[in-house]
């Protein structure tokens, strides 16, 4: 896929030299930063609230969670250290003003800054979505295109596997691979240990489900693409089948995989909780999922805002990539 | 497969059958302890937000602080209180000082000596409100304040009489840190407390793992261990595997060799295991019941309370879906507690005999549904299931017994809640049935769970008499227990007790509170503590 990311010279040479495209493109990415900015604040702001309104004390989840049976004392502590005996409307002033300038605060549960959390914990994640997504489309991109050249029965094999790999549920799929691959087989470990051996498992988990969805995009892609008017003109050209398919219509089955990618990373960080937890791999998603029990609202705050923040990136990210993938996107962009 | 294939196929299989069992037979058979190794524990229990047991105080913390902190006493098999930091202690006549005798040749693996005064400032500790301790706080209920009489005699004062002091102090909830490392900040402390435990906490690597290394300077174990100087393991990878599943694959797969919180499909499937063992060690204080409500309707008539409990089939959801792996108990305590009293008669499960209760009781109509009705009100009861505190199997075991009840004609209603929303429903007195685990060391648990007094919710919403019993008789009765010294009346104090609050039918008893490890059979000498049944790897060596 990294192929078909490759810029066409011509066009950032126009690009470049007109004016008008270059106020353009200041104004989306304008836009585009405003956008991310009031995602932020009503992330921020639906978040906080929401713990808010569940009932429970959040001194309590301070002091060892709800149950305790902390004195009047601790609690009052607590209330003033965490600045829980204000009004609802300063706390949450007070807390717009440090997220402003990038405090998120301390992790009642942990004990630990909430950055300092999502830096210990965000590179494992990135990781495994990353290996994931590019697994993923690696297995998809091999079924679709196994499927779209191998014939009749490729093609319905190929449907059939995408469709189950598309409906596992990733608790399923995960026990059923460790089951397999290190009860039964005992090649690899059934929970996460350091170097490559730990990460095999995982990935293929959140691989799986992601390629069935990838592949069946792709597959429709290419054999739509195969039969449209730009092939044909190029065959009357005289270009080869291989060069046909390779060449222009995998670029044409790029397009809706690569728009798949930012819903792409959302599915990877909700399968990220259940992946971490299942392997015990350290990550974002095992730190959301524990912050959400023991009601730990600024570690909350923290990974939803990161997980958003990053979705934002991504999508405008894959923006970018159709732009230069679909050259139509600019010249109608241009037209407008 | 054809006849002549079988034969060679046959040959090789037992050949190989052979050669394995020639492996086997090769493998380490060591009777004396082997020094050295890592063991890998993984725990499925949470991870501790805190390392120091003294903050919060929950059972995560009791777990892994048994390997680096220790109490100032402990207990037998017997459940008698045994020598530990204390080698000694005395009571004065009033019952309102304790003098405890410390070892004199123990020092905390920062180097600071175990003293008198250590001691008194991990009281001050535990007391101070900064510490939000729950547990060891409420444990140190009744006691004012600790003095040095002199450098290894320290001196317990007193608000009023506590005969439960002792199973207090044995509690991994109040063990004894150094009181320099305390003087840090708390979340220094949290992340490395210091003890005089055999292990030493040199790592916590988050949602991964905490390492313990061998503290070689050890010198005071417990008086009921089973050896004398330094543990024999190097170090303990204490792992932390949330999932039940993998946790169990990583045993079969050896990449950890003990696992905690195994559920009973589990215990089953790892019988057929040889290379596999399996520990059940019931935690103390209260058995697992549900608990009556009886200060609301219907559950305030006792022969309410009483045809719930005939109507409900316990003994065949308990073997039916915990597979025989826990026995079916008759009391308000815990089968390890000495002082527990069983009445199985109380709880014959007889349809008829609820019948009866029922009509006699004025619920005499039936609805449509089959159940019962009285003055147009549906005999209908609440039950919050907290799925945090309940596993899977209870769930269904509750299940069960909604559909036997049925049969009496209760409507029993199971909501599966959140804990949050769990103590929000009873801090409300919205339920009429519930299940909570109540873990403390000794009988006195039956005043924290019957008294009149555990009715009044603490400041959290929290309190711990869910059935509300409120009977100045019983009050009395588990009053004067919790002062007398006298281990004998004391004793049927607590037999008293337990009469009345079951014979009031205002609980129906399970089965121990579960506590279940499986090891790999070349794991030897791991054991747990007859206190709070954690696991300690002291004596723990590996057989390879």
């Amino acid at each position: 896929m990294a192929g078909s990311l490759t810029l066409d010279p011509s066009q950032l040479a126009r690009a470049g030299g007109q004016r008008g495209r270059q106020s353009r493109w200041l104004r989306w990415l304008l836009l585009r930063l405003g956008g991310v900015v009031f995602v932020l604040w009503a992330v921020a702001s639906v978040t906080f609230f929401a713990l808010r309104l569940i009932p429970g004390d959040p001194a309590e989840a301070i002091l060892g969670g709800p149950g305790s049976q902390a004195s009047e004392e601790a609690l009052a502590q607590a209330r003033a250290h965490y600045g829980l005996d204000q009004p609802l409307a300063t706390q949450y002033l007070v807390y717009l003003g440090r997220l402003a300038i990038g405090d998120l605060g301390s992790s009642y549960a942990l004990r630990q800054s909430v950055v300092s959390v999502i830096g210990d914990t965000l590179g494992p994640t990135l990781v495994l979505a990353v290996l994931s997504l590019a697994a993923a489309v690696l297995i998809a991109l091999t079924l679709a295109v196994w499927s779209t050249r191998g014939g009749r029965g490729a093609a319905a094999l190929g449907s059939t596997l995408e469709i189950v790999a598309a409906a596992v549920p990733h608790f399923w799929l995960a026990i059923s691979l460790i089951l397999v691959f290190s009860t039964t087989l005992g090649w690899l470990p059934p929970v996460s240990v350091p170097g490559v051996a730990g990460l095999v498992l995982p990935v293929l988990t959140l691989a799986v489900p992601l390629a069935g969805f990838l592949g069946q995009v792709m597959r429709e892609a290419l054999l739509d693409a195969m039969e449209s008017p730009f092939v044909l003109a190029a065959r009357a050209r005289g270009e080869g089948e291989g060069g046909l398919f390779w060449r222009h219509a995998l670029r044409h089955a790029a397009i809706p995989a690569v728009g798949l990618v930012g819903w792409a990373f959302g599915s990877l960080i909700s399968g990220a909780v259940v992946v971490e937890t299942i392997f015990a791999r350290q990550g974002l998603g095992r730190s959301l999922l524990s912050a959400v029990q023991s009601r730990d609202v600024p570690l909350v705050i923290g990974v939803v805002l990161v997980v958003a923040l990053g979705y934002m990136l991504v999508t405008t990210l894959t923006d970018l990539a159709d732009r230069l993938i679909d050259p139509r996107l600019n010249r109608r962009a241009q037209q407008a | 497969m054809t006849r002549t294939r079988t034969l060679p196929l046959l040959i090789a299989a037992s050949s190989a059958i052979v050669l394995l069992s020639g492996c086997a037979a090769a493998a380490p058979q060591n009777t004396e302890p082997v020094k050295g190794g890592t063991l890998v524990y993984a725990t499925g229990d949470a991870e501790p937000s805190c390392l120091d047991p003294h903050v919060g105080g929950n059972f995560p913390q009791a777990i892994i602080s048994t390997q680096y902190l220790e109490s100032l006493v402990s207990k037998n098999v017997d459940g008698e209180v045994i020598a530990w930091l204390a080698t000694e202690w005395t009571v004065a006549d009033d019952g309102l000082s304790w003098d405890f005798t410390l070892r004199d040749d123990v020092t905390f693996t920062d180097g600071t000596p175990f003293t008198a005064d250590a001691v008194a400032a991990n009281v001050a500790h535990l007391k101070d409100p900064a510490t939000a301790s729950s547990t060891g706080y409420l444990a140190l209920d009744k006691v004012a304040s600790v003095e040095s009489v002199d450098e290894h005699t320290a001196r317990f004062n007193l608000t009023e009489p506590d005969s439960a002091l002792l199973d207090s102090l044995s509690q991994p909830w109040l063990a004894i840190e150094s009181p320099a490392a305390l003087q840090r900040p708390q979340e220094v402390n949290c992340e490395s407390p210091v003890g005089t435990g055999p292990f030493v906490v040199t790592g916590w690597n988050r949602q991964q793992s905490v390492t313990l290394e061998r503290n070689d300077d050890y010198v005071s174990p417990p008086a009921d261990a089973a050896h004398e100087g330094v543990a024999y393991l190097d170090a303990i990878e204490w792992r932390f595997l949330p999932d039940s599943a993998s946790r169990y694959a990583a045993l079969r797969a050896g990449t950890v060799d003990v696992i905690d919180s195994v559920q009973p499909d589990t215990i089953i499937a790892a019988e057929d295991d040889d290379a596999i063992e399996h520990i059940d060690a019931p935690r103390p204080g209260a058995s697992n019941r549900i608990e009556l409500n009886s200060s609301v309707a219907p559950f305030d008539d006792i022969a309410v309370r009483e045809a719930f409990i005939r109507s409900a089939n316990v003994d065949d959801a308990v073997s039916s879906l915990l597979f025989g792996t826990a026995d079916r108990s008759y009391s308000a305590l815990s089968s390890i507690e000495k002082a527990g009293v069983s009445e199985p008669d109380l709880f014959d499960y007889d349809q008829k005999e609820a019948a009866r209760l029922l009509d006699e009781a004025g619920w005499t109509e039936k609805d449509d549904d089959g159940y019962r009705v009285k003055n147009g009100k549906r005999l209908e009861v609440d039950f919050p299931v907290s799925t945090n505190q309940s596993i899977p199997a209870e769930v269904s075991l509750f299940e069960q017994l909604q559909s036997t009840t049925k049969e009496a004609g209760f409507k029993v209603n199971l909501e599966p809640l959140d804990l949050s929303s769990w103590y929000g429903v009873l801090g409300e007195n919205d339920y009429n049935l519930v299940s909570a685990p109540y873990t403390k060391v000794g009988p006195d648990v039956l005043r924290i769970l019957f008294h009149s007094d555990s009715t009044i919710p603490a400041p959290s919403g929290y309190f711990a008499n869910h059935a509300q019993v409120k009977d100045p008789a019983l009050d009395a009765v588990l009053d004067r227990a919790s002062e007398i010294t006298d281990e004998d009346e004391r004793q049927e104090l607590y037999a008293e007790a337990q009469k009345t609050i079951l014979d009031g039918y205002f609980i129906l008893p399970l089965y121990d509170q579960q506590n279940h490890y499986l090891l790999r059979s070349d794991v030897e000498g791991l054991r747990t503590m007859p206190t709070v049944a954690t696991p300690t790897l002291f004596d723990t060596w590996l057989d390879r």
